[in-house]
């Protein structure tokens, strides 16, 4: 990774109240600005390495929140998967995560997925998840895994229906693809709906977010560069996903770990400039959506808004305006919809703790509004939420695609 | 690291949790955001006043520095333990006791956060006056201790003009109350006074009883540009002189609005030489009235372009726009520094020529804001640490503009406070029997100095 010059953290403190890990546990040393300090002290070796600094450094979501609000424009994603990378080289990682790690390294090559898939597994393989408590979601409330992985089950290019608008590339990523085919599903009839021819690459891999985050950047590289082999040379008006962490990573991580002369950067930057999420593109071409008039009755729904929604796509404003216009919602907001639910990668099995507090306070508040459905366009909040609700919350949890489309007229 | 025998006791009070002192932990309590660090020993999270108290006493004993924490957002380094010791960090002791917007009073813990106040008020149609820069996160103990301002001060005043009553803590462990719910209490010293600005050298606060107010029914914003810095200072003194009060009267040189029109392209004129943001709040007729008086001030002073925001999300606008300059600044060299001296409204404009003389004369670049109907002024240096040479010239140029902000019978600090940013310079404003008698205060209280020892007093 090209090591800029960076600002100083002024250390001025906003980010500590937009940190969500720094306000459950109040303690200055998980706070955005500290992580900083200690960065620094580690490069100036004042302070050692130690499985407690890897600790530290680690409890964080990488949600991007602070970076939102740093008035000094200080770049904490890349100074903070450098020291994650560091730290994970010098002290190891945790026996699930390291399984983690592998199976999303081998997912290009291998295609891990369809064979789990076809004895009906779910997504933790049997032997962790009897082995290891996940988190704070109880192993029972893991999602099934898709029948068949969903770029498996659909041809590569998926033609319009009614008059042509034009040709869209749809990057699925992993939980897409292995454990939420009615998001992918959805996102396909929404497309076609408005007339867009949908292309799915076939090559296309995991985004590798979850690798940089835990360090494993060297083989985060090869899903990388097959990523953009498989969407550079496709025409196409935007490139969309359904996971704004594979959006943030399309959009904003790729360009910046190729070097100056790499062949890949100006294809990774190209890229960079299409993506687009879902809910970003359906709003921006609402007019092309006929809704069902015979729809009749208002569903209550509410809705969470991902920390990377929030700070690379920005959408979570759209995604109500989009709820509120739709004839077959009754949108109804909770005050702290745009608060962290704690998911944040595998924050919620690494510091289950923390991770508790803050979705229960997120389901106290869905709760409150008195809603069936509860939207959130990220797969690992949807996760989160739904495997900490009980069935008596009554409380499905979506992607907003899926009401959007069931919404819609039949053409 | 504290000895065995002291860390027994002090785990005792608080329990293990409550107790930090590895290395890793330790550095991130060594700092606040002014540009100074020192190691404590160890970092306590009391949960109650009694568990204070327990601490004191055995800090006491020991003679060990007690230095208060809240979020750790002060600017002039008053949270930092110079003489190591122990850290006392109120960010867990957060709760918000009793709203009574009927008898005007909100009762917190010294952790809750200052916008965490201003939302459990926005239900009731009341608010907490007082909004220093770091709201969002700072805490009310330090905002006592510092007796913050902010913005919107310029009307209502700062902190300690809120302060009903208080629970303190003193360095022997006794635990006194003084103030009441009361809006009127004249029972005896006003040691909320005393305690407001402190600085945690007198005693730790543990509880405040704080007055709160109904929230105006109309508010009305302007941005204003002049073609000349004088005239835009001159409006400023002419609008408080015809005995208007604004809620806030912010001014901006050219450098500032340009760096402000590079990130939020408000369309505003890039050759203009000054420019003010003001802000009027109450009754809608009385608010009426002051706008047109005020245009008038304006006029009579050079405005070029007057422009009155249409709607909430234009009035946000303008204050985001205001409030980012810090950041733009901030962005132009590795490190800044930020003061606040403050002069008579009626010197802001010679106060401006001045700082802008002073930081030219050291090659220096300079940003001029200023809460300036309230003469609070805000020279922003961009520059880097790293630079021994310019780092030298940054602390002249400040130095020359402490003695410049005193020739004008202005002060040090409008509403940072001293911390080990302006010790050195308190002779510039107080008389040697001043700062006797503080010392003398603090002797009396704090006989062994284990309260924040090293800073002003």
């Amino acid at each position: 990774m090209k090591e800029k010059k960076l600002q100083n953290c002024g250390k001025c403190g906003l980010c500590l109240n937009a940190c969500p890990v720094y306000k459950i546990l109040k303690e200055e040393q998980v706070s955005p600005r500290a992580k900083l300090h200690l960065i620094k002290a580690h490069d100036q070796n004042t302070i050692a390495s130690s499985a407690f600094l890897k600790e530290i450094i680690s409890k964080c979501l990488m949600c991007g929140s602070c970076s939102a609000v740093c008035p000094s424009g200080i770049d904490h994603y890349s100074k903070f998967m450098e020291m994650r990378r560091k730290m994970g080289e010098a002290h190891g990682e945790a026996p699930a995560i390291k399984s983690l790690i592998y199976l999303l390294a081998r997912e290009y090559r291998t295609g891990f997925g369809a064979g789990l898939a076809r004895t009906g597994q779910k997504l933790v393989p049997a032997g962790l998840a009897k082995k290891f408590k996940l988190g704070n979601i109880p192993i029972k409330n893991f999602p099934e895994l898709n029948p068949v992985p969903f770029r498996k089950a659909h041809d590569e290019v998926i033609f319009p229906k009614g008059k042509p608008a034009g040709r869209v590339i749809y990057f699925t990523g992993c939980a897409t693809n292995y454990l939420y085919e009615d998001t992918g599903d959805a996102v396909i009839g929404i497309l076609t709906h408005m007339g867009y021819e949908v292309v799915i690459p076939k090559t296309q891999t995991c985004c590798s977010i979850p690798l940089l985050f835990h360090g494993a950047k060297d083989r985060a590289m090869e899903n990388i560069t097959a990523n953009i082999k498989a969407l550079r040379d496709i025409e196409a008006e935007a490139v969309l996903v359904d996971c704004s962490t594979c959006g943030e990573a399309l959009k904003n991580e790729y360009p910046r770990l190729f070097e100056p002369h790499d062949e890949h950067l100006v294809a990774a930057q190209d890229i960079a400039l299409r993506v687009t999420d879902i809910i970003s593109f359906i709003n921006l071409h609402f007019d092309l959506l006929q809704f069902d008039p015979d729809i009749t009755g208002k569903i209550p729904v509410t809705y969470h808004a991902p920390c990377h929604t929030r700070n690379t796509f920005s959408s979570h404003l759209t995604v109500e305006k989009i709820l509120q216009a739709m004839p077959s919602v009754d949108y109804r907001q909770t005050p702290d919809s745009d608060q962290c639910c704690g998911g944040g990668g595998t924050f919620f099995y690494e510091y289950p703790e923390v991770s508790k507090k803050m979705v229960d306070k997120k389901i106290e508040s869905a709760k409150a509004v008195e809603v069936s459905h509860w939207l959130t366009d990220c797969p690992v909040c949807r996760m989160n939420l739904a495997g900490n609700t009980e069935k008596k919350d009554g409380l499905t949890v979506l992607h907003p695609v899926t009401l959007i489309h069931a919404a819609l007229k039949q053409i | 690291m504290l000895n065995t025998e002291v860390k027994t006791e002090l785990i005792q009070i608080v329990g293990a949790a409550g107790y930090l002192d590895r290395p890793e932990e330790l550095a991130c309590y060594s700092y606040d955001a002014f540009v100074e660090e020192a190691l404590p020993d160890a970092v306590i999270f009391p949960k109650t006043t009694d568990e204070v108290s327990k601490i004191l006493k055995t800090a006491g004993r020991y003679k060990i520095p007690v230095t208060g924490r809240g979020a750790g957002t002060s600017v002039c380094g008053a949270p930092i333990p110079v003489r190591h010791g122990i850290v006392l960090c109120f960010s867990k002791m957060d709760k918000i006791i009793e709203v009574n917007t009927r008898d005007r009073y909100i009762i917190v813990q010294p952790g809750v956060v200052n916008a965490d106040i201003q939302k459990a008020l926005s239900p009731f149609g009341f608010f907490y006056p007082p909004d220093p820069g770091s709201m969002n996160s700072s805490t009310i103990g330090g905002n006592i201790a510092q007796n913050a301002g902010g913005p919107r001060c310029l009307k209502y005043g700062v902190t300690v003009d809120y302060v009903l009553g208080l629970e303190v803590v003193l360095a022997s462990g006794d635990i006194i109350r003084f103030g009441s719910k009361n809006i009127k209490d004249v029972t005896g010293y006003k040691l909320s006074s005393l305690f407001s600005g402190s600085e945690g050298t007198l005693g730790i606060i543990t509880e405040a009883i704080l007055k709160v107010l109904p929230k105006p029914e109309a508010v009305k914003t302007l941005m204003v540009t002049f073609d000349d810095l004088d005239n835009t200072a001159r409006a400023v003194t002419d609008i408080i002189g015809s005995g208007i009060l604004p809620a806030a009267m912010e001014l901006m040189d050219q450098l500032t609005l340009n760096a402000i029109e590079d990130s939020a392209n408000l369309g505003l004129d890039r050759n203009a030489q000054g420019a003010l943001l003001i802000e009027i709040d109450g009754v809608k007729e009385a608010c009426d009235k002051e706008m047109k008086k005020i245009i008038e001030k304006l006029k009579e002073n050079g405005a070029v372009h007057i422009q009155e925001a249409g709607s909430d999300i234009e009035r946000d606008k303008l204050w985001t726009a205001r409030r980012s300059a810090y950041g733009v600044f901030a962005k132009l060299a590795p490190d800044i520094v930020s003061e606040d001296v403050t002069v008579p409204v009626s010197k802001v404009p010679e106060m401006i020529r001045r700082i802008i003389e002073i930081t030219e004369r050291y090659g220096l670049r300079v940003g001029v804001l200023a809460h300036a109907g309230d003469g609070n002024m805000h020279p922003m240096i961009p520059a880097d640490k790293g630079n021994i040479e310019e780092w030298q010239r940054v602390e002249k140029a400040f130095s020359e503009i402490f003695k410049a902000a005193a020739d004008l019978d202005g002060t040090l600090s409008g509403e940072h406070g001293i911390g080990l940013a302006k010790s050195a310079y308190l002779p510039l404003v107080m008389n040697q029997s001043t700062i006797n008698f503080m010392k003398k205060i603090k002797h009396a209280i704090d006989p062994d100095g284990i309260l924040n020892p090293g800073k002003f007093v």
